[in-house]
């Protein structure tokens, strides 16, 4: 703004242009971390563990956490563009200021961006470390994974050899996934639960996952595996555990039919 | 002023035409549109009370020169295939009673979780008349396996591994004379959109053998429609 | 040869008589002797290739005829256009002499230099604007038909494996698009000007990585009717060696490719570092132009490891070795490996050239030096440097070594504090200037958005088990698109209307880049967060079909696509108008202080009358306070 000429030594807080950023900053940086967690969030839909709790949580934190940074490049750009603009095809007269840099910006800027990336590396570090250990529980579940094209197919190796092309599941027990493929890779997703793992022909990988509501969730292949990949998906049903000892010995006995 | 508008627009309806057109031509180029129906034949008692009953007849060849597929001249004719037609249209809430009759050999499964008989009623089959639950994982020549998007409609899976022909019995000009008729019957939920494909490895290639036949729609898989009936 | 023609010479080569070869080779032959050899050699391999044994479990003599086909075609293309001619005439002992160089560099030929193996950094970068603006209208009708199957839940339009080719044929021609869309057009014409150079180091070369791309995309589009890139455009083993032999294609096209990238990154490499006016410091150097050189740097060491992980899914195919088969003691991991060390280098040697010419422009349009020069310098050679660390971020669900998950997510997270430091350069331009509002001036804007949210979307995707979750789903595409088109592309098409008045001698349309930029921004977020949208409710990518819960956030995701489609065919018909008959332009539109702008239009064959000496750097502009 031309009529408010800042000299070096005047306190640069007191310029215009920086209350006018700072009112767009207080402003806008609610209101983007509102709209874009709401709008995420919403669409994510409701969890079926607590894995995929706290990735919701996560990306929540996230984007509130990122919400001042847009919104501060956000309120600078705005005042930019609220100041003189001008159109025509000869470039107007210069700016009224030369300033090449300024160290105390720099610096900031520096600081504060290094301490957000630390912020988000130890939340995600400390949820991971609480994912990593479901895999060693001892009583937990164990269910054989097996992709292949193009069908998921599901192997209850405790209990008498049941096995199924849909997945059930016991409401709050822990279940860990042993994973593996036929032919090509595969990716293993249980959407509302949060976990996915890719199948690796001749590997066998691993992820566990203690589901805590009752209902039907969703299968689907997450990596790209030939012709029918967008078919390659089915339903998971999380089931009382009387239903699921019904549904077991239910599949025993037609798997011994054989 | 007005004349650059219009030219403007003229060269985005070119562009958009053009882009329809190779879209046409591409969508057009490859799809089999022919359908095969269901046949109505009265009604079935099922362990779901009585419904009515339809029938699908389907083949399996080892190569596409049978019927349609030669009399065409597909453009694989020495890939293996299902029957000419590889669409298939069937009723809701009905009972399909479907007849396999499969002219290939055939040898192991890639996973043995195909040669079981599955999602029938019962978990049964007959093969050439007599009732099985399974077949020997290394004696398969296709399977039927139907399946579907995790979505809305209705769940439906079913099976159904055809005995491979012996290796014996297969001439070297045409078709065996003793092929393998394997027959099940399904119960349809509501309508919806569903695709099926072929378990045993009968394609090309390094990994699996799924490549060509089995990768390509029309040979070894297809659309399988539950429609309202 | 000496690289620094002499500007007195004049004659021109060819007098009366037999044309020597050299002149009489042209695209045509090219093409012509590509073709023949590639039929003959496919007729030899046939006929001569022995049968594979009955009990062989592989195709692999197909493979082995198309394999060779296709070489055939690249050595004939090659030798058609005359790429053989200077070596070897050097291998004889005799090297070109004074008249053949200057025939080479395209003196005198009028519009025919455009179709030669031209030596001219600035007819070769014209030949890298049209092919880029070719490759671009391929991608976005094959965007456009991906976008009208999904535009309701049961695609089904597209049968799904010309589907899968079709996405995959999309991603890799839009990838290798937007890695020449900057460094080559603006590197190549505008580039050696900018430093006050006559020419780029070694014009041979530069006239050698063009006519590499050339040759490499016809095999790509053969793929499209032998099977085609069904895998997408990574291509993931084992699933490319199951596939038909369009991926023999796929292969070629990636090993011609890759060649061409390191011929020019080597090239435009050393012209930056030995060519430079006098005077011209590395403080003086204009930050457009290290973001050139970052981007090509980063391509020398990515793009031998992307050739070699091609030659050998060439050789699983075709020689049924198993470097990626687990049954014959390989790994599918290996692949993934290579390929993302590859693959995270490359999407940086997209964005950053794109990012620089922003930072190149911001100047110019609010008339106010730029904003912390180091500070940009840092943030290039930072993300360069972390970029080459990072590319298991790409496999933390892959199952290959989970321990290693929270250190690359590390090198990842650290990545947003050099990437913060551009934002900053960017945005403390624009403050307090006197803001020219141009078409490349909104660019900036629009960069400044949609690289905030595909940079924001990047950190969750960095997050491990954020990543659990979001991985391979339509998240994903969503959050490249936002770096690669809504960063990449936006600063390319700004660069477009910027240097156009420069490289073609007329000005760009000024209403039609208005009206084009809104439609591409509008629709392009439009799209975008549409995808977002369905990817967080948990769809897939590269599916042919969905369930109908995600029927709607396709249908917007279409509708804008559709409007990014308008907005480009805009653009197209303003490059070609103004190329036509747009106001001529005057030296320096823009009243810039780089290089490029004291040179006349159209530019001289020397680029300079004598070579300038440079006294400060580019960026004075602004008064100094009272
Ligand atoms: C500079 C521009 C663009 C670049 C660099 C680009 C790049 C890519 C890449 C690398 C892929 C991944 C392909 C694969 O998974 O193998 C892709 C997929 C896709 N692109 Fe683009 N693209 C661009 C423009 C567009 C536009 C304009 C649209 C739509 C309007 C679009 C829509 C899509 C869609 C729908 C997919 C498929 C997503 C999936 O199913 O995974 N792209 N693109
Ligand atoms: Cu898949
Ligand atoms: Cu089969
Ligand atoms: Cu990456």
């Amino acid at each position: 703004m031309s009529d408010v000429q800042v000299s070096n030594k005047a306190k640069w807080w007191k310029s215009a242009d920086v209350k006018k950023t700072a009112i767009y900053w207080v402003i806008l940086t609610p209101i983007i971390g509102y709209v874009a967690t709401e709008v995420q969030l919403r669409s994510i839909g409701a969890p079926a563990s607590e894995v995929m709790a706290s990735v919701k949580s996560l990306m929540g934190i996230f984007t509130w956490a990122a919400s001042p940074v847009a919104g501060l490049v956000a309120a600078l750009a705005l005042t930019s563009l609220m100041g003189k603009r001008h159109y025509g095809d000869n470039p107007p007269p210069d700016a009224d200021h030369e300033i090449r840099n300024s160290p105390r910006a720099a610096a900031t800027w520096v600081v504060v961006s290094t301490l957000l990336c630390l912020f988000a590396l130890i939340t995600g570090l400390i949820v991971l470390q609480k994912d990593s250990e479901s895999i060693l529980d001892a009583k937990a579940i164990n269910i054989n994974v097996t992709g292949q094209q193009w069908v998921w197919n599901f192997d209850y190796p405790e209990s008498n050899g049941v096995r199924s092309e849909v997945l059930y599941l016991p409401v709050d027990r822990p279940v860990v996934f042993h994973i593996t493929s036929k032919d090509v890779k595969h990716s293993f997703w249980v959407v509302q639960m949060g976990i996915k793992m890719d199948a690796n022909p001749g590997y066998v990988t691993e992820t566990a996952v203690t589901p805590n509501k009752i209902g039907v969730f969703d299968v689907r292949c997450a990596e790209l595996c030939g012709l029918l990949h967008a078919y390659m998906q089915n339903k998971v049903h999380v089931v009382s555990q009387a239903d699921y000892d019904a549904w077991l010995s239910n599949r025993a006995a037609l798997e011994g039919a054989a | 002023m007005n004349k650059r508008f219009f030219a403007t627009l003229g060269t985005v309806i070119l562009g958009a035409a053009v882009i329809a057109g190779i879209g046409t031509y591409v969508a057009s180029a490859k799809n089999d549109s022919r359908v095969l129906a269901a046949t109505a034949a009265g009604t079935l008692d099922t362990p779901q009370g009585t419904l009515p009953h339809y029938t699908l007849d389907i083949q399996a060849y080892p190569d596409s020169m049978f019927g349609g597929h030669g009399a065409n001249g597909g453009a694989h004719p020495d890939w293996v295939s299902y029957g000419d037609i590889t669409n298939f249209e069937v009723p809701a809430h009905s009972a399909i009673t479907i007849t396999v009759t499969n002219y290939d050999g055939g040898e192991t499964l890639n996973n043995d979780y195909f040669g079981k008989v599955r999602g029938t009623i019962d978990g049964s089959a007959t093969l050439n008349g007599v009732r099985i639950t399974s077949v020997a994982p290394d004696h398969v020549g296709h399977t039927f396996t139907v399946h579907g998007i995790a979505s809305k409609q209705s769940e439906l899976f079913f099976s159904v591994p055809m005995q491979a022909v012996a290796e014996e019995d297969m001439p070297e000009e045409g078709y065996t004379k003793t092929p393998n008729v394997t027959v099940f019957t399904v119960i349809t939920g509501d309508a919806g959109e569903y695709i099926w494909n072929c378990e045993y490895p009968c394609g090309d290639g390094t990994v699996a053998k799924f490549g060509n036949a089995m990768s390509s729609m029309g040979y070894m898989s297809g659309h399988f429609n539950v429609v309202q009936g | 040869m000496t690289t620094m023609m002499d500007r007195s010479a004049s004659a021109p080569g060819h007098a009366a008589g037999k044309r020597p070869l050299i002149e009489r080779l042209n695209i045509v032959t090219a093409l012509v002797l590509g073709t023949v050899s590639a039929v003959v050699v496919w007729q030899l391999a046939l006929r001569f290739l022995p049968e594979t044994p009955e009990t062989s479990l592989f195709f692999n003599r197909e493979d082995k005829i198309s394999l060779l086909s296709l070489i055939g075609w690249f050595v004939g293309f090659m030798t058609g256009i005359g790429a053989l001619i200077g070596p070897f005439r050097w291998a004889l002992g005799k090297d070109l002499n004074h008249d053949e160089n200057m025939f080479l560099a395209g003196k005198d030929q009028g519009i025919k230099r455009y179709f030669r193996y031209t030596t001219d950094h600035k007819v070769v970068g014209i030949q890298y604007l049209v092919i880029t603006i070719i490759i671009l209208f391929v991608g976005g009708t094959l965007a456009m038909l991906i976008r009208t199957n999904l535009g309701h839940a049961q695609g089904g339009w597209i049968q799904p494996q010309t589907y899968n080719a079709i996405v995959g044929w999309h991603g890799i021609i839009m990838i290798v698009a937007t890695i020449i869309m900057i460094t080559g057009p603006f590197g190549n014409f505008i580039m050696p000007i900018m430093i006050g150079a006559r020419d780029m180091a070694f014009p041979r070369l530069n006239a050698l990585s063009f006519w590499l791309i050339v040759a490499a995309v016809p095999p790509v589009f053969i793929s499209f009717f032998t099977g085609g890139i069904t895998t997408g455009w990574s291509a993931y083993n084992p699933l490319a060696s199951q596939a038909g032999l369009g991926m023999n294609g796929y292969i070629a096209f990636i090993c011609i490719f890759a060649i061409s990238t390191m011929v020019a990154g080597a090239n435009i490499t050393t012209t930056v570092v030995k060519m430079r006016a006098k005077g011209m410091t590395w403080n003086r150097t204009p930050i457009f132009i290290y973001g050139v050189v970052a981007s090509v740097a980063l391509a020398l060491p990515a793009f031998p490891v992307f050739f070699l992980s091609q030659i050998m899914s060439g050789m699983d195919r075709a020689f049924a070795t198993s470097f990626y088969n687990t049954a014959g003691g390989g790994s599918g991991w290996l692949y993934e490996n290579l390929f993302w060390i590859m693959g995270h280098p490359e999407v940086y040697v997209i964005l950053i050239p794109s990012v620089a010419a922003l930072m190149e422009m911001a100047p110019v349009f609010t008339r106010r030096p730029l904003f912390s020069f180091n500070l940009a310098v840092m943030g290039i050679a930072g993300i360069s440097g972390l970029s080459v660390l990072v590319w298991a971020h790409h496999m933390y669900i892959s199952g290959w070594a989970p321990l290693l998950n929270a250190p690359f997510m590390l090198t990842t997270e650290l990545i947003s504090i050099p990437t913060g430091m551009l934002f900053l350069v960017l945005i403390g331009t624009l403050w307090r200037g006197r803001l020219w509002m141009t078409m490349p001036t909104a660019s900036i804007y629009a960069l400044l958005w949609n690289f905030m949210i595909g940079g924001i979307t990047g950190i969750y995707l960095s997050d491990v088990p954020a990543d659990a979750f979001l991985h391979g789903s339509m998240y994903v595409t969503a959050h490249f698109h936002y770096t690669l088109m809504g960063a990449g592309l936006t600063g390319a098409l700004a660069s477009l209307v910027f240097w156009f008045p420069k490289m073609t001698g007329r000005m760009f349309n000024k209403t039609l880049s208005w009206v084009s930029f809104w439609l591409v921004q509008i629709g392009f977020n439009v799209t975008f967060i549409g995808m977002f949208l369905v990817g967080l409710a948990g769809q897939p990518r590269r599916v042919e079909s969905y369930a109908e819960v995600f029927s709607r956030g396709n249908l917007i995701t279409t509708m804008g696509a559709y409007t990014i489609m308008a907005g480009m065919l805009v653009l197209l018909h303003g490059v070609i108008s103004s190329w036509r008959s747009g106001v001529k332009a005057p030296m320096n539109p823009w009243q810039s202080k780089t290089l490029e702008w004291t040179v006349p239009n159209p530019v001289p064959l020397e680029n300079f009358e004598t070579l300038p000496v440079v006294t400060s750097d580019a960026y004075g502009y602004g008064k100094a306070k009272s």
